[in-house]
Order: structure tokens, then C-alpha cells, then sequence
């Protein structure tokens, strides 16, 4: 983070629900991907909620917590998961850097915004997953990647939309402060 | 302009976990025999594994009339579903036994290596690419790392991963999964088993694993496959032993050089309540070399 960036966004003393947001919301989306989404039957258009998830907090997240939070969300996505210990916490550490790059230009609190950030940050963080996978050596061919990341992409992109601003809700029932255009989270 | 002369030491890599968290998947990329991230991942996992069967293991007598109840009924599905399976399995063999010996005596009658019984205590990944499944049956019981895991003697996965009491079974739709196999025909019995076609099963990671539609790879062109013949395991890795039901051949469509056939499982792979874990250890090099040098002459 900037020092310019620092001091427009001066750090709030009263930053709290991050630890529970990211250890309680990662370990539960974790289970929710595991236990229930699997089974509703959408084979390629399974929807990637813990990405749209982590997307949230690399756009509204409180800058002071850099690409901590979003590392330390994969990484309980990675324990949950056969595959290679680090990969989604790479992956969303990267993606909260973009997300803070893309919210510079557009706006996120717009619909369209929000939609075409899901649907390209899902395609994005599937695909690096399927290029880990293939580095590992357990690719399924690239042209059936393709197909599968697009799919998730689409489906998970009105699931943001109707996701963000429920989250936005809850996160002001809850006591947390804005500062600026960032949660205190 | 001032440089930097921070040195690299442990503090420096706990300020930067994205480099440390590199650094890890490299390591676990290039020296996958190491098995990093799978020991931290079992340790992890564990506390869950063993929250989700606590009440099969505390003692009878301080659970409530409740939990006994409980405890009681799933010990009970447990049993009537171990029957079923063993009673699908037995009348599969009954009506199978006939067809399968003149097809292919050498593995239809050989017999399985010994199983440890093992219930699924969590199904489901929490990436959409993976595949696996968690059983209350480990190291304890016999159960080490790469062992076959069937239901009935159809083909499951493999031991990704052993705890003490549980382990972690890597489904066949995984895309880290992978078997030798033969293609088999059970309209024309009486094929040389030297000239039958074989493949490489791998995982595809499909997101609808009911019924899992699979792909073989390297399969030759030409190679005279067709709809409804079965796919057996092969035991020419060691990995798995032969003559384990993995499917059907559903369609082949001729590539540039291949043949891409596509199959459908046998097994709903959600629905497994019990498995078989097969105490089969994938025999070493040399022991390997020397059962082929037997076979040829």
C-alpha cells in the first residue's frame, strides 16, 4: 500500500470482524462447497462462492490488512481441499491486488460492475487453479478448462450481484464502520 | 537512490507470506515425493474427521438416551448397508461368475486382496476441481497411502492421505487421479488377453460426479472399442489389482492419432455410505521386474 493511499484512508482504530469474517466465513464456505454444493446436480455451472467471497474483501476490505486476509481465506480454502497446499492463496492474494487495481476504474457499488469483476475474477482464479494443476502434472486439457472456468464464471456472476449487497447489509447490522469507500474489516 | 539491504531471514518471510506461500507451492510442485502440504492438511483436518465421528467413540454408558439412539441407528445402517453391499456384490458374482470365466478366467477368479471395511464420514471438497472423501479407518487399521478403495468390486478411488483412525480416499473423478485399465468385450469372450485394448482412466474433475462420465487416454487409433464393453483395472503399474469394475464405454469419437472413448462409471459416487479399502501395496521395482520376467516366459 501506498503512503498516499495510507493517509486518504487514515487506519481506523475500531477495525474488528476480520479475523471472525475470514476464519469463520472461510471455514463455513468451505463446508458449504464441500457438503451442499457438490450435490445440487449443476455439473460446469457450479457456482464459486468462496471466490465471490474473497473478491468482496480484495474490493472493500479495509487496505490496512494489505493481501492478508484474502492469503490467509485461501489458505483455509487449501486445507479443505486435496490440492496443492498454497495454490487458492496465491490465487486470492492475486486477486485482491487486481481487485484493488479494477476498483480504481469502476465503480463497485454498480450492478454492472459487480457482475463483470465476479464473472472475470472467477474465470481468473479457476484457470490459475487448472494451470497448478497442470504444472502438477494433473491437468484435465486446456480446452476442457476453458469450457469449465466459463461456466463457473457465468454462474457465479448474478450470485454476486444478489451476494454483495446482502453482505454490505450484514456488515452494517453488525457494527462495522466504513472508512471511506472500505469497510473496517 | 538508497537500496534496500533487508536480509533474508525468518522474520523477513513472516512479514511476507505471499513469498513463503510461493515458496511452499514450489516446494510441493517440484518435490511432490516430500508430501508438504498433504501432512499439513492432515493435521488440520483431522480435529474435523474426528468431531464428525466423536460420538462412535465415546463410551456407551456417558451418552444420553438420545445419543444412543443415535449411535444405535447408525450402527444399524451401517450393518444393513454392509449386507447390501455384500449382498449386491455375491449376486453380481452369482450371475456374473459364468460369462466372466470364459471371458477372462486369469482375473475374473482371482481373488481380492484382504479389505478393511470403512464408512464415509465426509464426502466433498471445498474446491469445484477436486474429488475425495474422508473414512473413519487408518493407519491403525492397516490402511497406508495409495491403496485401492472399492465398493463391492467396483473401483472407488485410492488412499490419498492416512491419519491414525482416518484417511482420506482421492475419488476416481479427481483429476490427480489415474489407472491402468483394459477394455474389455463380453460378447466375444474368447480374445487373446495379449491383444486386448488398454488405456489410461484419469480424472476429469466433472462437477457432477452421479454416475461420473470418464475419459480413457491413449487409446490407439483403430483400436476396436465400441459402446457397452467394460472397463476393467489392469495390473500392469501394480498399482490396483487386476479385474476391478471401473465402467462402460459409452461413445469413441477418432481423433488425429487417438481414439477418445468415453465411459460411464459404475458407481454414484454421493451416494456411498461403505467402502472396502484393499490391503494391496503396490509391489516395489525389482519384485515388479521379476513377475514380469515370469509372466513372459
Amino acid at each position: 500500500m501506498t503512503a498516499a493511499a495510507r493517509a486518504a484512508y487514515p487506519r481506523n482504530r475500531e477495525i474488528k470482524w476480520r479475523g471472525r469474517i475470514v476464519i469463520g466465513g472461510g471455514v463455513l464456505l468451505a463446508l458449504v462447497h464441500a457438503a451442499l454444493l457438490h450435490h445440487l446436480k449443476l455439473e460446469d455451472f457450479t457456482p464459486d462462492l468462496y471466490t465471490v467471497a474473497a473478491l468482496f474483501l480484495g474490493l472493500f476490505a479495509s487496505r490496512h490488512g494489505r493481501y492478508g486476509p484474502s492469503l490467509v481465506f485461501g489458505l483455509i480454502r487449501d486445507f479443505f481441499s486435496l490440492g496443492l497446499l498454497g495454490s487458492y492463496a496465491v490465487l486470492y492474494s492475486l486477486l485482491h491486488k487486481a481487485a484493488g487495481r479494477a476498483r480504481e476504474k469502476f465503480d463497485p457499488e454498480r450492478v454492472g460492475n459487480v457482475f463483470i469483476m465476479a464473472v472475470i475474477g472467477t474465470f481468473l482464479v479457476n484457470f490459475g487453479y487448472h494451470v497448478m494443476l497442470a504444472l502438477a502434472g494433473d491437468g484435465v486439457g486446456w480446452s476442457r478448462a476453458l469450457a469449465r472456468c466459463a461456466g463457473t464464471a457465468v454462474a457465479t456472476g448474478p450470485l454476486a450481484v444478489l451476494l454483495f449487497p446482502i453482505w454490505h447489509w450484514l456488515l452494517g447490522k453488525c457494527g462495522a464502520k466504513r472508512s471511506g469507500p472500505f469497510w473496517n474489516i | 537512490m538508497q537500496r534496500n539491504h533487508e536480509k533474508l531471514t525468518l522474520g523477513w518471510l513472516v512479514r511476507h507470506p505471499l513469498v513463503a506461500t510461493c515458496i511452499l507451492l514450489a516446494l510441493t510442485i517440484a518435490l511432490p515425493y516430500l508430501r508438504v502440504g498433504e501432512r499439513l492438511k492432515l493435521l488440520t483436518f483431522l480435529p474435523v474427521a474426528r468431531a464428525s465421528g466423536d460420538v462412535a467413540e465415546t463410551p456407551y454408558e456417558k451418552l444420553s438416551a438420545q445419543q444412543r439412539a443415535q449411535l444405535d441407528l447408525a450402527r444399524e445402517r451401517e450393518r444393513v448397508s454392509l449386507l447390501e453391499t455384500e449382498n449386491a456384490r455375491l449376486r453380481e458374482a452369482i450371475s456374473q461368475h459364468d460369462a466372466l470365466r470364459s471371458l477372462a478366467p486369469a482375473f475374473a477368479e482371482s481373488p481380492l486382496p484382504a479389505a478393511v471395511t470403512a464408512r464415509v464420514i465426509f464426502k466433498g471438497d471445498a474446491s469445484t476441481w477436486r474429488h475425495c472423501c474422508w473414512i473413519n479407518r487408518g493407519r491403525k487399521h492397516g490402511i497406508e497411502d495409495g491403496m485401492p478403495v472399492v465398493a463391492g468390486r467396483s473401483l472407488v478411488g485410492r488412499v490419498f492421505m492416512a491419519g491414525d483412525e482416518h484417511a482420506c480416499v482421492q475419488l476416481l473423478t479427481d483429476p490427480g487421479f489415474a489407472a491402468a485399465c483394459i477394455i474389455v468385450d463380453p460378447d466375444d469372450p474368447h480374445v487373446d488377453p495379449a491383444s486386448r485394448v488398454r488405456a489410461v482412466l484419469r480424472g476429469d474433475g466433472s462437477a457432477m460426479p452421479h454416475f461420473p462420465r470418464l475419459e480413457l487416454e491413449d487409446v490407439p487409433a483403430g483400436a476396436p472399442v465400441k459402446p457397452g464393453m467394460h472397463v476393467v483395472t489392469n495390473d500392469y503399474s501394480g498399482q490396483y489389482p487386476v479385474g476391478l469394475s471401473v465402467g462402460v464405454v459409452r461413445e469413441t469419437i477418432p481423433q488425429a492419432g487417438f481414439l477418445q472413448v468415453r465411459m460411464e462409471a459404475n458407481l454414484d459416487l454421493l451416494t456411498l455410505e461403505v467402502l472396502q479399502v484393499l490391503l494391496h501395496k503396490r509391489p516395489e521395482l525389482e519384485k515388479q521386474a521379476l513377475a514380469l520376467i515370469r509372466r513372459k516366459k
